[in-house]
C-alpha cells in the first residue's frame, strides 16, 4: 500500500488523556499501511505534538465550538499541503460538527468511518433504556428529569444511594437527597436537561472496546477489567477478560443496532447480569491495549474504510495486563514557538 | 514603500489557550461590508448609527421554507404571526404578505393588528390579561379567541350573554411535553385535570363552546420530539372533549418556541451543529399529528411564528465610540449601542462582525453599550484584533424580540430599515428624539422653572 | 535594570522571557515597537519610528506607543 496520511484528533496524553495518541501508535504498527499521522491539535501543549515517533506533522484547529466553515477550511488546507486520506476524530466535543458534515468530508477525498447521527444521539443517557432492550442486558433502574419535582420523586422511587447525571457528561453519587438536589442544579447549569437518575449497582466494573462494520459486523471487540484508576477515574492498570454475557452484549450492540465506527461500552456486571452504563461513541482512551493484545481496531478501522480486505477479527487472550506509565521527553522551545506562531510543527 | 499598519498588540500564552486560531486573523475574524448588497457605510451615512437593518429577502425566504416545510406534510396548516416577537408594521405586514394570520397576546397587540387591516377572523388572541373590552371587540369581530383562566370563562359567557348568541372558543393548555421549565402558569394543566374541569364547566355553562386547543411549550425549544408529545396529548385530549361534550376541535394550535440561529449562552456548539433544522421539527410534528388524528380527520393545524422566521433577518449596526484598557489589562469597547438596544443579549452571543479587514492578533476584548450601568456588556469574551474608533461592529442575528423589549432608558432608539428585495432602502421607524420622550408628559404649573431656576 | 533588553525576540513573533519562562506572542507592529524600546528609544521616538515604516498617523501612533506600554506594564515587563 502506498503511504497513508491519517488525520488523528485528542492527542493530548495528559493526566486526563484524549484516544489520539493510542491511535496513533497502533496505526503507526500496522506495517501495512505506511501510515503517516497528521496529529489535529487544540493547544500548541499536547503532547502528541512533540511526540514525533508517533505524529509526523502536527497542526493547531480551530476550535470545533466556532465556525465549522473554518474548520473544515483548515482541512482542506491540511489536506492540500500534506494529504488526507482518513480522519479519525476522538474527542466527544467534535463529533457533531463531523457527522453532521460528513458527507462533505466524502466530497473532500477524506475517508471517515463513523457512527451515523441517530446512532450518535443513542448515547444520550435518556435513550440507553432503549439501547439496554435492544442489546438484552439490564440498565440500572433509571428516572430521567427535567424538573426538580421528578428528580425528588425519583430518588424517593429508586431510594439512595442514586446517581445523578448529566445527559451526556458528568456523574455524581448521591447519599443524600440534598446532594442529589445539588447535583442536579450543578447539572442543569453545565449541561442543561434532561438529568438522569439512576440506582446505584454494585458489582464489576467492565469495559468492552470495539468497532462495527455498520452492516451488522464485528471488526473486533475486546473485554477489560480496570484494576486501579487515576483520581480522575482514567484507567492506570488494567487486564483483559472474556466475561462471555458482556462480550454477547457487545455483539448484540453491534449487530442490533448496525453500529458503524469505534466504540466503548462501560458496564457493571454482577454474576450473569450485565448492566449498561454508558456509551461512548468513539475509540476510549486505552485503545492501546486492545492493539497490544493483538487486536488493532484503529488499522482495522481504516482497512474497512479504505475497502481494503482482511481477515476476521482476530482472538484475544485473557489474562494480558495493561500498565500505563509516565515518561518524559526534552526538546528545544523551536517546536513549541512553530505550534504557536505557525499552528504547524514538523 | 511604508507598510500597511495594525496595532501592536502582545498576548501572554496561557497553557490551555495555545490556539493560534484563537488569535489568528483568517479564522476568527468575520468582515460584512453590506447587507443584501447596500454598503453598510452607506447604510450609516444616510440613516446614523445605530441601525437596525431588516432583510426583506431573509424574513421572506425563511418563511416560504418553514411553511413549505408545514405545508408539504400536512394538508391543512395556517400559520400565525406573533406580534410579540417584532411588531413594526412593515414586519408584520410582510408576513401578512405571506400568507400568515396575527397572533396577539394584549390588546395593544390587538389594536396593532386591526389598525394593519387584518380583519377579526383573521386574529389569534392569546394571553393571560384580555380585558373586558378587548374581549368583546375580539369576540364581535370573530377573533379566535384561547381561554386562559376559569375568569376568562366568565367573561366570555358574559360577552356571549350580552350578544346573545352562542360563542366559539378555543382553550389554552399546558402540558409535560419534557421540556423545562414547564410552562404552568398559562391555560388549564393537561395531566391533573384541570382542562377537562374547565371544558366541563364551559360545557354546563352553555353559552361556549370549545371548536380549538391551544398549547405553547416554551422557548427555543431544541428538541423536535418535545412538540410530538405535545400534539399527541392535544389530540388525545381532543377526542376526550369529542366523546364528553360533543365539542368538536376545528384547529389545534402547538404555539411557538422554534429556535432559531442564535447561539445561547452556554451551549458550546455552533448553532448549525446544535439547533435541529425546521424540517426535523415539521417532520416530528406532522408526523405524531398524522399518528393520532383518526382517519379522515383533518383538523387546520397552527403553528405561531416567531423567532425563527424573523431573527435572522435582523441586524444591529453599532459604532465604537471609544476604546479602553481595562485595570487587568482587557481590551474594550464601547459601542453606540448596547442592551439598551439588544434585550437578547441577555442569553445569546451574537455573531459579531466587522465592517472591514483589520489586521494583527486579536485579543479578548469586552464590548460595552452606552449605558452608565455595568450590565450594559454586549459580548464579555470576544476575540478581535486591535479596533479604531469608528469601526463598525454589526451584531446578528437579532431580528426576535429587540424591536418590541427594547428600551428607552437614557438614549433614543435608532432608526430601523428594511432593505427591500428589489434593494431600495426603507425606513420602517424613525429615530426617536426628544418629543417622542416629552408628549405624553406634563409639568405641573408650580414646578415650571423660570430662567432656570 | 532593563527587563526588555533580556527578552529574546524571534523574527515570527514569538517572545520569550528567559527570567520568568513567561512566552508571548506579539504582532508585527508590536515587535517594532518592542525592538525600539529595548534599544531604550523614547516613546516618541518609536511613534515616529512606526510612522516612517507603517502606513500610519503620528497622533494614532503616539496613541498606540501608550497604550503597547500599558500592555508591557501589566505583563511586568516594563
Amino acid at each position: 500500500m502506498k503511504d497513508l496520511a491519517i488525520g488523528v484528533s485528542g492527542i493530548n496524553a495528559v493526566d486526563n488523556p484524549g484516544p489520539g495518541v493510542g491511535v496513533a501508535r497502533s496505526l503507526k504498527e500496522a506495517e501495512d499501511l505506511n501510515a503517516r499521522i497528521i496529529g489535529l491539535a487544540y493547544d500548541a501543549m499536547e503532547p502528541g505534538i512533540y511526540m514525533d515517533w508517533v505524529v509526523d506533522r502536527s497542526f493547531i484547529m480551530p476550535y470545533p465550538s466556532g465556525d465549522g466553515a473554518a474548520y473544515f477550511d483548515r482541512l482542506a488546507f491540511i489536506r492540500d499541503q500534506q494529504g488526507l486520506d482518513v480522519l479519525i476524530p476522538n474527542l466527544d466535543a467534535e463529533l457533531p460538527l463531523y457527522l453532521k458534515r460528513v458527507g462533505e468530508l466524502k466530497d473532500m477525498g477524506i475517508a471517515t468511518f463513523l457512527p451515523s447521527m441517530e446512532q450518535f444521539k443513542l448515547r444520550g443517557k435518556d435513550k440507553l433504556a432503549e439501547v439496554a432492550e435492544r442489546m438484552d442486558i439490564k440498565l440500572p433502574k433509571t428516572k430521567v428529569c427535567t424538573s426538580l419535582d421528578q428528580l425528588i420523586a425519583a430518588v424517593d422511587e429508586l431510594g439512595l444511594p442514586v446517581m445523578v447525571k448529566g445527559s451526556f457528561y458528568k456523574a455524581y453519587a448521591a447519599y443524600t437527597t440534598t446532594q442529589a438536589v445539588s447535583h442536579f442544579h450543578a447539572l442543569v447549569a453545565e449541561w442543561g436537561y434532561p438529568v438522569i437518575v439512576q440506582s446505584i449497582v454494585s458489582g464489576e466494573e467492565l469495559n468492552v472496546i470495539g468497532v462495527g462494520d455498520g452492516a451488522g459486523g464485528s471488526l473486533g471487540i475486546v473485554g477489560i477489567k480496570k484494576i486501579s484508576v487515576t483520581a480522575l477515574g482514567k484507567i492506570w492498570t488494567g487486564v483483559t477478560i472474556k466475561h462471555r454475557p458482556m462480550l454477547d452484549a457487545a455483539n448484540r450492540f453491534i449487530r442490533e443496532l448496525k453500529w458503524r465506527g469505534p466504540f466503548e461500552l462501560e458496564c457493571i456486571v454482577k454474576g450473569d447480569d450485565v448492566y449498561l452504563i454508558e456509551i461512548n461513541p468513539r475509540f476510549p482512551a486505552w485503545v492501546y491495549f486492545a492493539t497490544g493484545v493483538g487486536v488493532n481496531l484503529p488499522a482495522r478501522l481504516v482497512r474497512h474504510a479504505l475497502g481494503v480486505d482482511q481477515p476476521l477479527a482476530p482472538d484475544y487472550e485473557a489474562g494480558k495486563l495493561f500498565v500505563r506509565y509516565s515518561y518524559e521527553l526534552v526538546t528545544d522551545m523551536v517546536k513549541f514557538q512553530q505550534a504557536v506562531t505557525r499552528g504547524e510543527v514538523g | 514603500m511604508k507598510r500597511p499598519y495594525e496595532k501592536p498588540v502582545i498576548n501572554k500564552l496561557r497553557s490551555g489557550l495555545m490556539n493560534k486560531f484563537g488569535w489568528s486573523p483568517a479564522y476568527a475574524r468575520k468582515v460584512r461590508t453590506a447587507i443584501d448588497g447596500v454598503s453598510v457605510d452607506e447604510l450609516c451615512g444616510q440613516f446614523g448609527s445605530p441601525l437596525f437593518v431588516y432583510s426583506e429577502r431573509t424574513a421572506r425566504r425563511t418563511y416560504r421554507q418553514m411553511f413549505n416545510a408545514f405545508s408539504t406534510r400536512y394538508p391543512n396548516v395556517e400559520f400565525g404571526w406573533s406580534y410579540k416577537t417584532n411588531y413594526l408594521q412593515a414586519i408584520c405586514a410582510l408576513m401578512h404578505q405571506e400568507g400568515s394570520i396575527a397572533e396577539v397576546v394584549s390588546a395593544m397587540e390587538y389594536d396593532k393588528a386591526r389598525l394593519l387591516g387584518i380583519p377579526g377572523e383573521k386574529i389569534i388572541f392569546n394571553g393571560p390579561h384580555k380585558p373586558m373590552a378587548a374581549l368583546e371587540k375580539a369576540v364581535v369581530e370573530g377573533a379566535v379567541v384561547n381561554v386562559d383562566n376559569l375568569d376568562e370563562i366568565v367573561d366570555l359567557e358574559t360577552v356571549a350573554k350580552k350578544l346573545n348568541r352562542t360563542v366559539h372558543v378555543g382553550m389554552r393548555l399546558n402540558l409535560d411535553a419534557g421540556i423545562y421549565p414547564q410552562w404552568s402558569r398559562f391555560g388549564f394543566n393537561l395531566e391533573s385535570g384541570q382542562a377537562l374541569d374547565a371544558a366541563k364547566r364551559i360545557a354546563r355553562g352553555g353559552r361556549l363552546k370549545l371548536n380549538g386547543l391551544h398549547c405553547h411549550i416554551g422557548t427555543f425549544i431544541m428538541d423536535p420530539q418535545a412538540y410530538a408529545r405535545e400534539i399527541t396529548k392535544m389530540v388525545k385530549f381532543g377526542y376526550e372533549l369529542r366523546e364528553a361534550f360533543g365539542f368538536e376541535m376545528e384547529s389545534y394550535d402547538i404555539g411557538g418556541g422554534f429556535p432559531s440561529k442564535s447561539r445561547l449562552k452556554g451551549v458550546y456548539l455552533p448553532p448549525e451543529v446544535a439547533i435541529p433544522g425546521i424540517d426535523e421539527f415539521a417532520e416530528a410534528i406532522t408526523h405524531a399529528f398524522s399518528e393520532a388524528l383518526k382517519p379522515g380527520d383533518f383538523p387546520k393545524l397552527i403553528i405561531e411564528s416567531g423567532r425563527a422566521v424573523i431573527d435572522e433577518a435582523g441586524y444591529l449596526i453599532t459604532s465604537i465610540v471609544a476604546a479602553k484598557r481595562l485595570a487587568d489589562g482587557t481590551r474594550a469597547y464601547v459601542a453606540d449601542g448596547g442592551v439598551n438596544l439588544l434585550f437578547t443579549a441577555f442569553w445569546y452571543k451574537f455573531n459579531v462582525e466587522l465592517d472591514r479587514e483589520v489586521g494583527g492578533i486579536n485579543e479578548t476584548s469586552v464590548i460595552y453599550g452606552p449605558l452608565c450601568m455595568n450590565i450594559d456588556a454586549i459580548d464579555e469574551g470576544i476575540q478581535l484584533p486591535p479596533l479604531k474608533r469608528g469601526t463598525r461592529l454589526i451584531f446578528s442575528p437579532v431580528g426576535a424580540y429587540n424591536n418590541t423589549q427594547w428600551l428607552q432608558f437614557i438614549e433614543y432608539r435608532p432608526n430601523v430599515v428594511l432593505v427591500t428585495e428589489s434593494g431600495e432602502v426603507e425606513i420602517i421607524r424613525e429615530a426617536e428624539d426628544i418629543t417622542d420622550i416629552q408628549r405624553r408628559e406634563r409639568l405641573p404649573k408650580h414646578l415650571e422653572l423660570k430662567n432656570g431656576k | 535594570m532593563n527587563r526588555l533588553s533580556q527578552l529574546a525576540l524571534s523574527d515570527e513573533g514569538f517572545v520569550f522571557d528567559p527570567q520568568t519562562g513567561d512566552s508571548f506572542q506579539v504582532s508585527e507592529t508590536g515587535m517594532a515597537v518592542l525592538r525600539a524600546l529595548k534599544e531604550g528609544r523614547s516613546d516618541e521616538e518609536t511613534a515616529q519610528q512606526l510612522v516612517a515604516d507603517f502606513e500610519v498617523s503620528l497622533e494614532e501612533a503616539r496613541r498606540d506607543c501608550t497604550d503597547f506600554r500599558g500592555q508591557l506594564k501589566n505583563f511586568g515587563l516594563a
